[in-house]
């Protein structure tokens, strides 16, 4: 272009006006730039990092790596201390809470959950008194009648315990009785726990039909049951079941 | 207040994107490079204008002396002189003159934008923002902080300046 008017170069200066930016190119520019305040904030302690303060950074991770294991692995020692306890032992409440916990999650119900516990704590005694941990023995004691009371309270505000429990429960009275050197029939806590088993077998039983001499074992077994002689009672409906 | 904020400059961003666009390509040798300084330009105004957005009366003038800024940053950082090759024609079409007229002006843009980067940097401005943006001369002169009627003076010498530079060319 040799000559030009200024008309015509104003004309020509116009045209840049339909100059404009690639239309994508524009709406991702805007899109980055608006979300990126929050990059910014994030990334603005990032850059001031120094090697130091990423070395102090790695160890002090570690070090908290480090805290959480020894944490766990004394929770862990903890517990596996306390499944060897017996009651009157410092760790022994860690163990029933472990227990707890345990019955929690296999999602035991409330009546075979008493019974367990009860069965666990008749052998904590059997073991105390086997190993001659006399220092034991009225802690153990006290550990027995506690849940024998839970159970006895279990047992008579259920409605659904099946055969399988109450011989459950027959079966670690009988372990109590044999532990040599500690009767505790007498005791009101074991001596509620016989009387709601036999009321519970009596009610059972008299709904049941049975033979005559059978009959007369249970009308044996519940003048005992009235004497509250419920030990002698319970023996006396074991043999209808026999 | 933070989507308050976002919401403004979504605006500005729309009402400007274009205009500095076009600002910065006339100034520059390619689409890629006024992307770029584009680019700088709007994120540096995000992140000035997220802490003094109550201070920023006119974001246009105030987007403006980002991208004056950031053409001269390029150039310094390039080490390049002002005369440089252009290797995009834009593809563009002038519905206000003739036919004859268009196709000389349509062929002639590499030309004009060549010529208008030899140009002094303030009559580039001034030629960019009125003939391209239709500001008026007293806006440029708040732009400029330049009284109108030496604007005024400078629009019609650069525009001669840009004759000469085409017509030497």
């Amino acid at each position: 272009m040799t000559k030009i008017t200024q008309k015509q170069l104003i004309e020509s200066l116009k045209q840049f006006k339909e100059i404009k930016p690639r239309k994508e190119w524009a709406v991702l520019l805007k899109s980055q730039i608006l979300t990126e305040k929050e990059t910014v904030i994030v990334s603005v302690p990032a850059k001031r990092i120094n090697f130091m303060d990423a070395i102090a950074s790695v160890f002090s991770q570690r070090k908290l790596a480090y805290s959480f294991a020894v944490v766990l692995f004394l929770i862990v020692g903890v517990f596996g201390f306390a499944q060897h306890t017996v009651p009157g032992d410092l760790l022994f409440p860690v163990r029933k809470v472990a227990e707890q916990s345990q019955a929690a999650l296999t999602g035991q119900s409330g009546l075979k959950q008493s019974v367990a516990n009860l069965n666990n704590r008749i052998n904590d005694l059997v073991q105390v008194a086997k190993e001659g941990k006399k220092a034991n023995i009225p802690s153990a004691i006290d550990e027995i009648k506690t849940d024998a009371s839970y159970l006895t309270k279990s047992l008579k505000s259920s409605k659904t315990e099946n055969s399988q429990t109450i011989k459950d429960i027959v079966s670690s009275l009988k372990t109590l009785a044999d532990v040599p050197g500690t009767d505790l029939t007498a005791t009101p806590a074991i001596k509620g726990l016989y009387q709601a088993v036999v009321q519970s077998q009596i009610v059972d039983l008299q709904e049941t039909t049975l033979a005559d001499e059978q009959k007369e074992t249970l009308s044996q077994a519940i003048e005992l049951y009235n004497q509250g002689k419920y030990t002698e009672a319970l023996e006396k409906i074991l043999l209808i079941g026999k | 207040m933070t989507d308050s904020i976002n919401e403004q400059f979504g605006q500005i961003y729309d009402q400007y994107i274009d205009k500095i666009y076009r600002f910065v390509y006339v100034k520059v040798d390619s689409q890629e490079v006024a992307e770029d300084i584009t680019s700088k330009v709007f994120t540096k105004g995000w992140e000035s204008y997220q802490n003094q957005s109550s201070e920023i009366k006119n974001p246009g003038a105030f987007l403006y002396q980002i991208a004056r800024n950031a053409v001269v940053d390029h150039y310094r950082d390039k080490g390049r002189t002002k005369t440089v090759s252009v290797d995009v024609s834009p593809d563009i079409a002038d519905p206000g003159t003739n036919a004859q007229d268009m196709a000389i002006l349509s062929a002639d843009v590499s030309n004009i934008k060549k010529a208008m980067q030899k140009l002094e940097k303030d009559h580039q401005d001034i030629l960019i923002w009125h003939y391209l943006e239709d500001v008026p001369i007293a806006d440029i002169a708040k732009l400029l902080n330049r009284p109108a009627g030496t604007v005024r003076v400078m629009l019609h010498r650069g525009l001669k300046d840009l004759k000469n530079i085409i017509q030497e060319s």
